[in-house]
Order: C-alpha cells, then sequence, then structure tokens
C-alpha cells in the first residue's frame, strides 16, 4: 500500500477538522471587544404582549445570582463559594415570583448566572424567562471564565439582562474601564463592568432605547467615575439623536448629598478592622463613598432620575436599595432608574419588601411613552 | 463524531512511519511503551513520575514532586514479548486526599471551594499496555486500563475541578470507574529529535459526564546523555457538568533527566 498516499489523502481529511477545532477552543478568561453583540434569549411559546395607553413600568434589579441572603464569600463576610441547586432554585423561584408580582414591562437584571459553578450551572435567565411573561431578553457577560483558579469559584458567566415581552432590536454590549487598581492576572480572571443596550418598539409609540449598567462594587480608585462618564455619554449620544431613553442599573454609587457615606463598620466581617491606626487599608474596599460624593451630579443634572434629589434628601432610607448584612435594614441606595423624558408622577417605588430575596432591593417606574 | 475522529487520528498514527534506528527511540523514550527502564537506571521529570528499573521484568514508578500531595506508587511488569508485540502491564495506588484537602481553599489557587472537605480516596489503576515496532524508528503502543477509587466517604458532585486535563483524571474519585484506553506512536528524526502523537479516551462508567478524549503531540529533544526537553500540546475533548462539550487545546512542557 502506498502509504506517502494515504497520509496526504487523511491529511486532507482531517484538517477541515482541526480548523473547526481551534476555531471552537476558548482562551480561559473570556476578554471583551469595545462593543459587541448581546447574547438574544426568546421564548419558545410567546405570550401577547401588553398593548400600553401611555406608559411602561420599569424595573431594575440587582438579584445575586439567585441566592437570596445566603453567606457568599464575595460579599457577605460568608465562607461559601458554591450553591448547590437545591440552594439556588428556590432563591430564583422567589425572584419569580417577585417578578410576576410587580409585572414590570422592562426589567433589567444584573448579576444574573448562566451556568456558573457556583450556582449549580443553572441557567439562570432561561430560567425566568421560562417562568414570566417576558418574550425576550438580551444578555451580555459581565464575568466569563473557564475556570477562575480562586477561592473555588471555577467556571463563572455572570452578566446583565434586558427582559423585555417586545423584541429588543440591536441589542449590545459596551465595555466600560477595567479597573486600574488590580494586579494584571487578579484582572485578567475578573469581572469586566458593561453596560447592555437594546431598543424595544411598541405599536404606535416611538422606540425606547435601553441601556442597563453594573458599575463596579470595589474599585477603590477612579475606576467607577470613569464608568459613570461612560455611561453619560451613551446617554447623551442618545438625547442628542433626539431619543427617549430608559436607562439604569447597579451604579454602585450613593446619590449626591447623602448623609452617610462611609459604611466600613456596616460591611465589616469579623477579624477586620478599620479606621484603628494601622489599618491597612484604612477603609474596607467598595464601603467608603466619601471621596465620590459627587460622582453622579452630572448624570442627575443632565437627566431626571425616578426619584427626584429633592424628595431623596427629605427621606433618604425611604430608598435606600442595598445592605450587605442579612441581620441588618436597607443602608444605602445603589440601584437607579434615568430618562431623558418623563417619569409617571409618584410612579417611582423602591420595592424595600423584597429583603430576603437579595442584597439589593429592586426600584420600578412608570416610563411615559412618547406617542409616534 | 468524536469516534470518527478517533478512528482517523488512530490511522494517521499507524501510517506515521519514518527512517531511523529504534534503539535510540527507547533509549531516549521509553516512558508509555511496553519497555521498562533498565535494571538500577532512573529517569524522572518535573510531570512524567520518576520511574527505576528493579531488573528487567519491573520497573517502579511515582511522581517525586507530588509525592507529598499525592502519594503514589506504581510498578510496571514486563510479560515479555509475542510475535514482535512487546507486553506489559502497569499497575499502581495513589491517595489523592491530600491533594484535594490543599487546594480546597480561599484565594488564589483555590481550585476547589474551601467549604468541601475530602475523606480517604485510595485511587487504584491497572493497565495493559503493548508496543511493537512498526518502522526501523517509530513504534506503536496500545494501552488499556481501569481505574477506580475506595473511598470513606463520597465526594460532593460539586467539589470537582471542571476542565480538561483535571476533570477526566478525576472523575472516579466521584463516580465510576473510569475506563482508559489509548494509542500512540512515537518515533525519532534524527538521533536527537523525537515526537510522539497519541489519542486517549475516558469512559468513565456512570450515567453523564462519562467520556472525554485527548489528542497529544510532542516534540523531544535530547539534549545531552541525561537531559531531555519535551514541548507539545494536549487538545481535550470532554462533557463536563456544565452540559456544553468542549473542545480545549492545552500546552505542554516538560524537563526529563536521568542516569547515563
Amino acid at each position: 500500500m502506498n502509504i506517502p498516499f494515504i497520509r496526504k489523502v487523511i491529511f486532507l481529511l482531517i484538517l477541515p477538522l482541526f480548523f473547526a477545532v481551534f476555531n471552537s477552543c476558548e482562551p480561559l478568561a473570556t476578554s471583551f471587544e469595545d462593543v459587541e453583540d448581546a447574547i438574544m434569549y426568546t421564548k419558545s411559546e410567546k405570550v401577547a404582549p401588553p398593548l400600553p395607553d401611555s406608559t411602561i413600568k420599569v424595573m431594575t434589579w440587582n438579584i445575586r445570582f439567585g441566592i437570596g441572603r445566603q453567606p457568599w464569600f464575595g460579599d457577605a463576610c460568608g465562607n461559601n463559594t458554591v450553591f448547590t441547586k437545591g440552594e439556588v432554585i428556590p432563591g430564583l423561584d422567589n425572584i419569580v415570583a417577585r417578578i410576576n408580582e410587580v409585572k414590570p414591562d422592562i426589567l433589567f437584571l444584573q448579576e444574573c448566572d448562566v451556568k456558573s459553578n457556583r450556582t449549580a450551572y443553572i441557567d439562570e435567565l432561561q430560567y425566568i424567562l421560562d417562568r414570566t411573561y417576558f418574550n425576550y431578553a438580551a444578555y451580555v457577560s459581565e464575568w466569563k471564565s473557564e475556570y477562575i483558579p480562586s477561592d473555588g469559584l471555577g467556571r463563572m458567566d455572570m452578566g446583565l439582562v434586558i427582559l423585555s415581552p417586545w423584541p429588543i432590536t440591536d441589542a449590545k454590549r459596551i465595555n466600560l474601564a477595567t479597573r486600574g487598581d488590580q494586579a494584571g492576572i487578579v484582572n485578567y480572571f475578573y469581572l469586566h463592568s458593561c453596560i447592555v443596550t437594546g431598543s424595544i418598539k411598541i405599536p404606535g409609540f416611538k422606540e425606547v432605547p435601553l441601556l442597563n449598567m453594573h458599575a463596579s462594587a470595589f474599585a477603590t480608585d477612579d475606576t467607577k467615575k470613569k464608568h459613570y462618564e461612560e455611561f453619560k455619554a451613551e446617554l447623551d449620544k442618545l438625547d442628542a439623536a433626539g431619543n427617549y431613553f430608559v436607562a439604569g442599573g447597579d451604579f454602585n454609587e450613593l446619590p449626591p448629598g447623602s448623609d452617610s457615606t462611609d459604611f466600613c463598620y456596616e460591611d465589616m466581617c469579623p477579624g477586620e478592622s478599620f479606621h484603628q491606626p494601622g489599618d491597612d487599608p484604612q477603609h474596607k474596599a467598595g464601603s467608603d463613598y466619601t471621596p465620590e460624593k459627587d460622582w453622579l451630579v452630572p448624570i442627575y443634572t443632565a437627566y431626571k432620575c425616578a426619584f427626584t434629589l429633592a424628595d431623596y434628601q427629605l427621606n433618604q432610607s425611604a430608598y435606600f436599595t442595598h445592605t450587605t448584612q442579612p441581620e441588618q435594614t436597607w443602608d444605602r441606595t445603589l440601584d437607579y432608574l434615568f430618562t431623558n423624558h418623563r417619569w409617571r408622577a409618584g410612579s417611582a417605588k423602591t420595592h424595600q419588601e423584597f429583603f430576603s430575596e437579595s442584597d439589593h432591593a429592586p426600584v420600578s417606574a412608570e416610563f411615559v411613552l412618547v406617542k409616534e | 463524531m468524536i469516534r470518527k475522529l478517533i478512528i482517523i487520528l488512530s490511522i494517521v498514527f499507524f501510517a506515521d512511519m519514518l527512517h531511523a534506528q529504534d534503539e535510540p527511540l527507547l533509549k531516549k523514550w521509553s516512558y508509555n511503551t511496553a519497555s521498562l527502564m533498565p535494571a538500577r537506571k532512573w529517569e524522572s521529570g518535573l510531570f512524567q513520575p520518576f520511574r527505576y528499573g528493579i531488573n528487567q521484568k519491573m520497573e517502579i514508578f511515582t511522581n517525586v514532586l507530588m509525592l507529598p500531595f499525592i502519594p503514589e506508587a506504581g510498578a510496571k511488569l514486563s510479560w515479555g514479548t509475542k510475535n514482535d508485540f512487546a507486553i506489559a502491564s502497569e499497575h499502581s495506588l495513589s491517595v489523592p486526599t491530600p491533594f484535594l484537602n490543599m487546594i480546597s481553599r480561599k484565594g488564589i489557587g483555590g481550585l476547589i471551594s474551601p467549604e468541601y472537605d475530602f475523606s480517604f480516596i485510595l485511587s487504584v489503576s491497572n493497565s495493559i499496555i503493548v508496543s511493537r515496532k512498526i518502522a526501523s524508528s517509530a513504534m506503536i503502543t496500545a494501552n488499556g486500563g481501569y481505574v477506580f477509587a475506595l473511598r470513606g466517604k463520597k465526594p460532593d458532585p460539586q467539589s470537582s475541578i471542571d476542565m480538561p486535563l483535571f476533570y477526566p483524571r478525576m472523575a472516579h474519585y466521584y463516580e465510576g470507574t473510569s475506563i482508559r484506553l489509548g494509542t500512540a506512536v512515537k518515533g525519532s528524526i534524527g538521533s536527537r529529535w523525537f515526537y510522539e502523537e497519541g489519542v486517549k479516551a475516558f469512559l468513565i462508567t456512570r450515567s453523564e459526564n462519562n467520556f472525554f478524549f485527548e489528542n497529544t503531540g510532542t516534540i523531544m529533544w535530547a539534549g545531552g546523555k541525561s537531559l531531555r526537553i519535551r514541548g507539545g500540546y494536549i487538545l481535550a475533548y470532554g462533557k463536563y457538568p456544565y452540559l456544553t462539550p468542549k473542545w480545549q487545546m492545552w500546552p505542554t512542557l516538560d524537563l526529563v533527566f536521568g542516569s547515563k
């Protein structure tokens, strides 16, 4: 038998196979382009979308990947990294129940896991989509790694979502500034803050661009400031083009004029010490907002928050949306909704009654649609 | 699809023949063949196990660098040559518990979540290796065997390391017996350069996450009488717990040194 001829034939046969294989290989951690397409989810059996007459209810919610108030190591002084299906599913069911109770027309989610090791590889977005009245979702990864070799995190895919009963068009992932206070290798495996954008078209009304942001929680340099500047730049572009947008998310920032700006003691875990002579660092990462108290002023000045600064400053605790400690009550505001058009007066609500579902309370408000 | 790939690659290896001398090949690279280390000779790599020839019928091996973390001992026995087929068997015992508990930790290096504790696990491996010369400078080796674990308590299935290379080798700690089948062709290109191409399949006797496949390619340079440098790739395919079968390419590098 002519062996060299056989080798050539086999080589030609397997060449496309190898090409396919090489193209399907993924790096250990995912890096992102400045702008990428979002991943679209669709419900197989669609529900008839509502026919609003003048407003749509929009809600933003950081769902803490469906683990409710369980002590995760990364944000609640816990020891656990990984949760079982039996621990995650009840958390997701609670979130689904609350969504179906409030019935927002548009829902922004942050910290939604898709087949991550820490949440038993459940596709949380598909789970929520299948159990609510939404037909469409746009998903972008914020933290994606084949394997994170730290704290037993393993495979990770956490992201931002826009859910809608109407088709979402032009859905994109917009990358935000990389944290400047992390070592390169840590940053390689760490989450990369971003915005998910998309648009919906409701019959009889102008198209509504949607933007959902999750800003850095723990950056100790000016990374968050850059995130707000980048976010505002996107809003400015839409505004200049004559669009009426709805924007929101978990900004990880206090409103200007907040009475309390340092939460190191509130967030302190056993064995930690802050503010004492010799403590290094002096402040807990992500808990001291004092140097950042004006960082949201440009967005507040240019656009309309669902709750006004004046309202907030009159009764701040009524608008609190976050606490790190499950045994405490809400102690700060981090979650927002903005528009360049109008919110229906009195429609904004901070759902502080949803305390056990996440470490963030959802915020909802009714956006006034603009007729064509 | 995957099984077809295995067959295709196997045919390639059968067909892969070059011309040089057989003797330097086995002298420099008898690891992963039915040949044993010569009596009172040794070799070790950073990743390749330490091997020591007791006599013409037996060699013993262990992984020196990992010994404090994964106590391991094994023996390769020669069963002679029949119809040009050299036949050997490999038998080993290892205790991965200290390693698993070491990497179940907080911070960098925590491959497993710190909430998991591993009880005693004894991994038992047995395999048959058959090698045959297929050209003056090339030989083919086939091996088949099984690995199972005796454990104090079944580890939590969520404590596995769900990535290529690790997962298939650790799967039997959690559930099932790992049946391993492989074939490789090695040969020499001149006196200092050597190559090996191989495929390996892991079939785990359980209902899910039970098939893994690896294609390895290695080039070795024999720098002197005792030092060898090896580098290449492992192309791994597997069904991991997140249900998306994956291809992954990993680089490999090893330094091998030993008796002159």
